[in-house]
């Protein structure tokens, strides 16, 4: 009796817990492609025409092509729980990142050669993307903007910015180490771009476990008042939380730029804050910031992933996978509304309010 | 409050008066226009989205430079129609001697073109084609024969797999097209539709490219996906072949000309991206048909009979090649007219 | 001085940030006059800039009206891509008529409306993830509809396309001595309607007094009796339904439908209403500044490319760089104002 009571107790837990909203969305993902089509889970171990091992298959590209977004989830979701608002110059800020690396690599012009090791131009790309970072958390922070209002500005000239780097030409890496950060290091047949992403997730979780990055946030996004009065920095926590999120930027740029090893300022990383922003809001966490879970985003990354890949297998086009992608959302975001909950619970009660009435009359 | 209306009222006066004495300022501008003696051009390129583009444009700028006695003003319609048509009002408006057009899509040109023969304005049109119903409202035309181009890589194709013995029903051909409603687009899919029928090839599937390396690249780890068996991918510019290599060495499959043994053959057009044709001498791309990108010296050729008052050639084609590095075939035979194949070799001195 | 001073620290947060987006725009369109002439001489190039942004004039409005209620709409680029998308198909390759096409045109800003204010007000979801899906699902479905570009030659369409109302007395000469005519669109006269209307809404209507209300303080304003999820549910569907307008009149200009059509535009209509002192966080803008927000943000993209900057990059340069000033300014300016009551 008692562990049944136990076991009904940690159910219904399970419902409240926020990871329980990305984590339904892939059960229900998985269960509708199994249904659908089993060999979507299917994993071949082929070799590529460099005579490299290589695993193919759905899941596998979910991991690959979900590592950029799930990085990116990552600095979101701190900006969103400490400011109560959205970086919508992610996309921009990765065509800025992605022009550094072009720009320090091949120099003026492309050329055969390398013209700095790749480590120098990622490094450079990281100090711009925070110094962009630090500019969106300078507005947010001390001039008190919007965040969204903020980032639009960063958001409209990011691109013109990435162009104007490389003076509008598409300068191209022919160097085959630099395909490894988007592609395959010879020898292991998983993508690299998930060992950055599972990286960057263990440093995350590292500094949230080690230090008071969590805490502060989410009391500043909170509260702001409040955590002043208790000797917090609002300001400079919300300014850190950009510069955090530029960090992520330059890492999601990296990758991308090293799968096409050149960059198409206009179409790189388009709409992929729409996609992170829609991560963290998949992950439960209230947009208006506070309380946070990191894991539910990252998971949320991987969900949005997990869904581009099953609508492609059923030869949805590319242009019109947004329209089914929002049917999903709002589905999501309606079924984990808080008010959607009220009605559901009232109405729960009514049923069970029947049952109980006729197990009295029974 | 009232003080914002007052100024309101005082602005539209401002333009009201700028208005009636627009008169006599035009005409002290164009006046001063041809003491400069500089002949000022408008040209409202479409984009930047591929090297033959950017190509197209640096032509302009070198032919048109300042240096050279011509004041060039660019406007970057980035891909859509809406923009170049606000540009070609600009221009109107800023009273340009010539019009100089690469349109985005064939079709709606007519308002703003009857607009700029209302102001007086020569219209060149370059690249791709506009479809009006009256010929008199650009003066002419430059660029390629896109269906041409189409015929000559469809034809190529052709000579191939009879030179291989290659069944037209085992060549699955997918096509990544260019930005659809393009003329380059239209021109090269037609070319290589109509070959598809008249030789029983095996079309599986067109996907729209928009003419990158991004877009060539998703869709065609998209084909590859779905379609086993295709062993010929039609792209219609350099970039968007570029990309499909990428996407065909990810999937652990082979780019090259032999079909039998399961590599994949890729086409391409253009031929101004320095990496493809580096390809092409190493054979992945087995044969790209060149689409002439210098329209400059041609433009201004046109100028200067205009200028002189004479009445040009209303279309103009630029001269094209047609590379490869597979040397059995030389030559290509279209409508009883002949092109001659060049055939790259890897000691070649740059293109 | 010292009155005008008085004068400054009295105005309310909406006629000050008005009074700064106007005294801008006046600024830089005479310094045009006076540094470029040129174009910026002929009045034709004043009505161009209302021709080619009339929808956006409309879109603007109802992205203020949202703002206003402290909420976002991200839709509304979307729609009108999918409302000049639909009308498009129905006209050509239906042979429809134009007074059903507009009823389409209304009847998809009606539904984009009815929803998005549905969750936002009603089922309180954020207002950013709901017209985000919604601008998702009008993208997607404007592929679906059809997926290539095309031009409508629907006869009785074009001809309301090229309908022009000239306007006398403001014409100039062109290279050959003709007289041409100065003209606007009919979309130009739908958007200034559409600014009439709701400038009046907003300032002489009891509803539009609430839209501030809600805005400015939802506690208050529930105390003062005002139905805080009904006025913002209005707010969305007037939103969408102006942005179903505004389509129309976009697809009026272009004559096209497409699936990369107006594509930014809620970006542009945002930045509009900012730079036209609406403010984010609610209860405070005002609609004329929103139509001088518009003016300001296309002038200075002319100016941009009158002035010889060939490359698109410089466009979007300025842009931002516009936005972030009137930002930091609006945000200075108010704390100042607080700190000096």
């Amino acid at each position: 009796m008692a562990t049944k009571a136990k076991g009904k107790f940690a159910f219904s837990n399970i419902f409240r817990q926020q990871i329980f909203i990305p984590l339904a969305a892939l059960v229900i993902l998985v269960v509708f492609n199994l249904i659908a089509d089993p060999s979507f889970f299917k994993i071949t171990l082929g070799t590529n025409n460099a005579g490299y091992p290589i695993l193919s298959g759905s899941l596998i590209t979910i991991l690959d092509y979900g590592s950029e977004l799930a990085i990116l989830a990552i600095g979101m979701t701190i900006v969103t729980a400490a400011t109560g608002g959205q970086d919508i110059s992610v996309g921009a800020a990765i065509a800025i990142a992605g022009s550094v690396v072009l720009r320090v690599l091949c120099g003026n012009g492309s050329s055969d050669e390398l013209q700095a090791p790749i480590i120098v131009a990622f490094l450079v790309s990281v100090v711009v993307a925070m110094l962009f970072g630090a500019f969106n958390g300078i507005l947010v922070a001390y001039f008190k903007i919007q965040p969204m209002v903020a980032t639009l500005i960063l958001y409209t000239a990011g691109r013109s910015i990435a162009a104007w780097i490389n003076n509008n030409e598409l300068p191209i890496v022919n160097d085959p180490t630099f395909k490894y950060f988007g592609g395959l290091i010879p020898g292991i047949p998983i993508p690299t771009p998930f060992f950055i992403a599972a990286i960057c997730v263990l440093i995350i979780f590292l500094v949230l476990r080690f230090t008071t990055l969590g805490l502060f946030t989410q009391a500043v996004g909170i509260n702001e008042s409040s955590s002043k009065l208790n000797g917090l920095n609002p300001t400079l926590v919300k300014f850190l939380s950009f510069v955090i999120l530029g960090v992520c930027v330059a890492v999601a740029a990296l990758i991308k730029v090293s799968r096409l090893s050149t960059i198409n300022y206009s179409v790189i990383a388009k709409d992929i804050e729409m996609d992170a922003i829609l991560a963290v809001a998949l992950g439960g966490n209230a947009l208006g910031g506070g309380r946070f879970n990191m894991a539910a985003s990252i998971l949320g990354a991987y969900v949005i992933q997990f869904l581009t890949t099953t609508l492609y297998k059923f030869q949805v086009q590319s242009d019109a996978l947004p329209a089914y992608k929002a049917v999903v959302v709002i589905i999501l975001v309606v079924l984990s509304a808080p008010k959607t909950r009220e009605y559901l619970n009232a109405l729960g009660k009514k049923i069970s309010g029947m049952f109980r009435k006729e197990e009295v009359q029974a | 409050m009232k003080k914002l209306y007052a100024a309101m009222m005082a602005f539209l006066l401002c333009i009201m008066v700028a208005g009636c004495g627009s008169t006599p300022a035009t005409n002290a501008i164009s006046e001063t226009e041809t003491e400069d003696g500089r002949i000022t051009i408008g040209f409202s390129q479409l984009g930047a989205e591929s090297d033959w583009r950017s190509m197209n444009t640096e032509s302009m700028k070198t032919t048109f430079s300042t240096a050279r006695g011509y004041n060039l003003i660019i406007e970057d319609g980035q891909q859509k129609q809406a923009n170049q048509i606000t540009a070609i009002r600009n221009f109107i408006q800023q009273g340009v001697d010539y019009i100089v057009l690469a349109p985005v899509t064939e079709n709606g040109w007519e308002t703003v073109l009857s607009e700029a023969q209302d102001a007086g304005i020569p219209v060149i049109i370059v690249d791709r084609m506009v479809a009006v119903e009256d010929d008199s409202l650009f003066s002419c035309w430059v660029g390629s024969d896109f269906e041409l181009e189409g015929k000559k890589a469809a034809e190529w194709l052709h000579q191939y797999s009879i030179l291989n013995e290659l069944a037209p029903e085992t060549l699955h051909i997918v096509n990544i097209q260019g930005t659809l409603g393009a003329s380059a687009q239209l021109g090269r899919t037609k070319a290589l539709e109509d070959a598809a029928a008249e030789f029983g090839w095996d079309l599986l599937e067109e996907a729209p490219g928009d003419f990158t390396q991004a877009k060539g690249e998703e869709v065609m780890a998209e084909l590859l996906d779905k379609y086993s068996q295709l062993n010929v991918v039609y792209c219609e510019n350099d970039n968007e072949a570029l990309g499909a290599i990428e996407a065909i060495e990810d999937a652990g499959r082979v780019v090259g000309s032999d079909i039998a043994n399961g590599e994949i053959m890729v086409l391409s057009f253009d031929g101004v991206n320095r990496s493809a044709v580096q390809y092409a001498v190493e054979g992945k791309i087995s044969c790209i048909t060149e689409c002439n990108p210098l329209h400059g010296p041609r433009v201004e050729a046109i100028i200067e009979a205009l200028e002189a008052g004479q009445t040009p050639e209303k279309f103009e084609y630029v001269d094209e090649a047609i590379y490869s590095c597979f040397d059995q075939i030389t030559e290509l035979t279209i409508q009883n007219q002949s092109y001659p194949v060049t055939i790259l070799t890897p000691d070649m001195p740059e293109l | 001085m010292k009155g005008l001073k008085n004068k400054f620290k009295n105005m309310s947060d909406t006629s000050l940030l008005l009074t700064i987006t106007i005294v801008v725009f006046f600024v830089m369109y005479i310094g045009a006059m006076i540094f470029l002439g040129q174009g910026f001489l002929k009045p034709q190039t004043f009505f161009n800039i209302l021709n080619a942004n009339a929808a956006l004039i409309i879109l603007s409005c109802g992205m203020s009206l949202v703002m206003i209620t402290g909420g976002i709409d991200i839709s509304v680029g979307g729609v009108t891509a999918l409302v000049s998308m639909c009308c498009a198909v129905y006209l050509d390759q239906h042979s429809g008529n134009v007074p059903m096409s507009i009823l389409i045109a209304l009847g998809i800003g009606l539904c984009f409306g009815l929803v998005q204010g549905f969750l936002v007000a009603y089922l309180e979801i954020q207002p950013f993830i709901v017209s985000l899906a919604g601008m998702f699902f009008a993208r997607g479905m404007t592929t679906i509809v059809n997926t290539k570009p095309f031009n409508v030659e629907n006869e009785a369409f074009v001809a309301l396309k090229n309908t022009r109302i000239t306007i006398p007395g403001m014409g100039s000469y062109n290279k050959l001595g003709d007289y041409v005519n100065a003209y606007v669109e009919v979309g130009v006269v739908i958007a200034l309607l559409v600014v009439i209307i709701f400038f009046c809404l907003l300032k002489w209507t009891k509803l539009g007094r609430s839209f501030y209300a809600v805005g400015g303080n939802q506690q208050s304003a529930l105390m003062l009796g005002i139905d805080v999820r009904k006025t913002k549910f209005i707010a969305y569907v007037l939103c969408s339904l102006l942005a179903g307008i505004g389509g129309y009149v976009y697809f009026m200009h272009v004559g096209s439908g497409s699936a990369s059509h107006a594509t930014g535009a809620e970006m542009n209509a945002i930045a509009s209403s900012i730079i036209g002192g609406t403010m984010l966080t609610g209860g405070v803008g005002n609609i004329i500044g929103t139509f001088f927000g518009v003016l300001s943000l296309s002038t200075i993209q002319n100016i941009v490319s009158s002035a010889g900057f060939d490359q698109a990059w410089w466009t979007g340069i300025t842009v931002a760089a516009m936005l972030c000033i009137f930002l930091v300014v609006q945000s200075v300016v108010l704390a100042r104002k607080k700190v000096s009551k």
